[in-house]
């Protein structure tokens, strides 16, 4: 039952998290490869706030704001760039974040980790027992469906989509492409701000090997398995692939061979991006193409 | 002090040489084929490893044996991604492009981390003690770095100016319909095109790897360099791919005059930034 308890938490913080690329990817047509960094500046800001005691809420707020803000600044520059080289810039932004995470000792404690991070107290109620954190992790993940399903249904939405379609058409429209790809960026890293920070509370032990690109190319499955450009898309895909990773973890091997689990695992992950995209580059799920879309 | 600048200087040159060879083959692909090849580092990565295969206990082979055999291995890697993975997309969008490679990329490093682990590993040649000259220290292996990036350079060049496939590699890379009207052949281009970067790739890695050490996580973090040199230079433009890579193998070499060595990996991604912010006009974001 615990278990089954475990995998649902983890299956709806990804959901959360691949939700938010969505946006990007899905809707916007903008390939991050460097979601992971926010997921980790949420994680980090919020634990080390609550570690030196400030209540919940804020570092919650606190973490949100972080994460915008580097989505902001990340975005600046790097969507001047053209889609493939987007990629590659905001691959890159996520080892920096990894380094610094890893570097400045003084704050994060570098590799050793944040451990201890306290269960959340929101509303002077306190989420600690397992199925307390599964309600507050749905909450959070039903809050956060719903506002990228405002978002994407939203006439704002519609021009992302746009956008996404044909980018000189958009501006031929009188849209600002670029703002507008800023906008839904940092939308996005929100969202992965908020699901490092309900990551991070549940684990309560939090350190750089956490955010590497292991967790990148994860959470891009689940959207491409999924059905990058759909609402359900992305729960489809982190729940079957987070079952399958976490289950994993479960099975009982002897010890000499649990250290080629981990190679093993993704290397299957790597290949089923490259299968999807040879054999069914829509994902499970099919977008369904609206009328009226700049298409 | 002046031979600590000497020094530092040298140190970046040899860096940028290696960084240079990355770039050539990162911009050659992407001239030709249009995409930027994630998987790219893993070849650098690959190369290091299969010649530490060879060198290791069932073979052991001496250095010189084994330095073609491994530069073929990663040929066979490149020409097998693109027969296998590429050419069946080869229509595809750029975006398509871009998830495979990564997918790719992410099955090779782990691949490598299967064989040999994750540990870091180095070939176990005897450490030779630096010569001095003018106050500065250079060893051997530091000396045939440069040399053979100097010479691949230069036999690059003759290729890409003297011979017939450098020339079609050319024109399909200014033009694929133009080079198809004009009768060159595609797909033998396309061919060589991964013979020459997947070399490159692995020569370079095996330089890095005789010069520093071998771990699976290099494939990636020398792709983000070789990437910024390739920006720096101009996208799909070999000599600035040159240029760039000694750019950041010197900035990187400076650069621990003032930082904390554990960012000295950060220099690149700091330059692009620098290089996007003022001069946009470079790559811009328009266009699919």
């Amino acid at each position: 039952m615990d278990l089954f308890l475990h995998l649902s938490v983890m299956s709806l913080i990804y959901i959360i998290f691949a939700l938010s690329l969505n946006l990007e990817i899905g809707y916007t047509g903008l390939f991050n490869f460097g979601h992971v960094a926010f997921f980790g500046i949420g994680a980090y800001t919020s634990a080390l706030l609550t570690l030196h005691h400030f209540p919940f809420e804020i570092s919650l707020l606190v973490a949100l704001f972080l994460s915008g803000i580097s989505g902001f600044l990340l975005s600046l520059p790097s969507l001047r760039l053209r889609g493939d080289f987007f990629g590659i810039a905001t691959l890159g932004f996520g080892e920096i974040i990894r380094m610094v995470f890893q570097n400045e000792v003084w704050l994060t404690k570098g590799p050793m980790g944040l451990p201890g991070i306290p269960k959340p107290k929101l509303l002077s109620v306190r989420f600690a027992t397992l199925p307390q954190y599964l309600l507050l992790t749905l909450g959070f993940a039903i809050l956060t469906f719903l506002i990228l399903r405002g978002i994407i249904r939203s006439p704002f939405g519609r021009v992302l989509k746009g956008i996404r379609e044909d980018e000189i058409a958009a501006e031929a429209l009188g849209k600002n492409v670029y703002r507008f790809r800023i906008k839904s960026f940092v939308v996005g890293s929100i969202f992965a701000g908020l699901a490092g920070v309900l990551w991070g509370h549940y684990t309560t032990f939090i350190s750089p090997n956490d955010f590497t690109i292991i967790e990148t190319v994860l959470v891009l499955l689940i959207v491409v398995l999924g059905g990058k450009g759909t609402e359900w898309g992305p729960i489809l895909g982190a729940i079957l692939l987070i079952f399958f990773q976490e289950s994993l973890r479960f099975l009982r091997l002897p010890p000499e061979y649990s250290r080629y689990l981990a190679p093993l695992q993704q290397m299957i992950f790597g290949a089923l991006l490259i299968l999807m995209m040879l054999f069914r580059p829509e994902g499970l799920i099919k977008e369904r193409r609206e009328h009226g879309c700049l298409s | 002090m002046s031979s600590f600048l000497l020094q530092t200087i040298l140190n970046g040159i040899l860096a940028g040489c290696i960084y240079s060879l990355f770039a050539m083959g990162l911009t050659l692909i992407y001239g030709v084929l249009n995409f930027v090849n994630f998987a790219h580092g893993e070849l650098i990565m690959w190369g290091a490893y299969f010649l530490y295969f060879l060198m290791e206990k069932p073979l052991s082979l001496p250095l010189s044996f084994a330095l073609l055999p491994a530069l073929f291995l990663t040929v066979l890697i490149g020409l097998g991604s693109d027969r296998l993975i590429f050419k069946p997309l080869r229509k595809a969008n750029r975006l398509t492009l871009l998830i495979t490679s990564l997918g790719l990329s992410f099955l090779l490093r782990n691949g490598a981390q299967l064989f040999w682990g994750a540990e870091i590993r180095t070939y176990g040649l005897e450490i030779k003690k630096g010569m001095r000259f003018l106050g500065v220290s250079i060893t051997l292996n530091q000396v045939a770095i440069i040399v053979v990036s100097v010479l691949c350079i230069f036999l690059l060049y003759l290729f890409f100016y003297k011979s017939r496939m450098g020339k079609s590699m050319r024109a399909i890379s200014d033009d694929l319909e133009l080079a198809r009207v004009m009768g060159i052949p595609s797909d033998r281009t396309i061919q060589w095109t991964w013979v020459i970067a997947s070399s490159l790739a692995g020569l370079g890695g095996i330089l890095l790897a005789l010069d520093t050490n071998l771990h699976p996580g290099m494939g990636l973090i020398n792709l983000v360099k070789a990437f910024a040199a390739t920006l720096l230079g101009g996208v799909g433009n070999l000599w600035g791919a040159l240029f760039g890579g000694m750019i950041i193998g010197l900035a990187e070499n400076i650069s621990i005059w003032i930082l904390s060595p554990g960012y000295k990996d950060a220099i690149a991604f700091g330059i692009m930034v620098v290089m996007l912010l003022f001069r946009s006009s470079v790559v811009f974001s328009s266009k699919e």
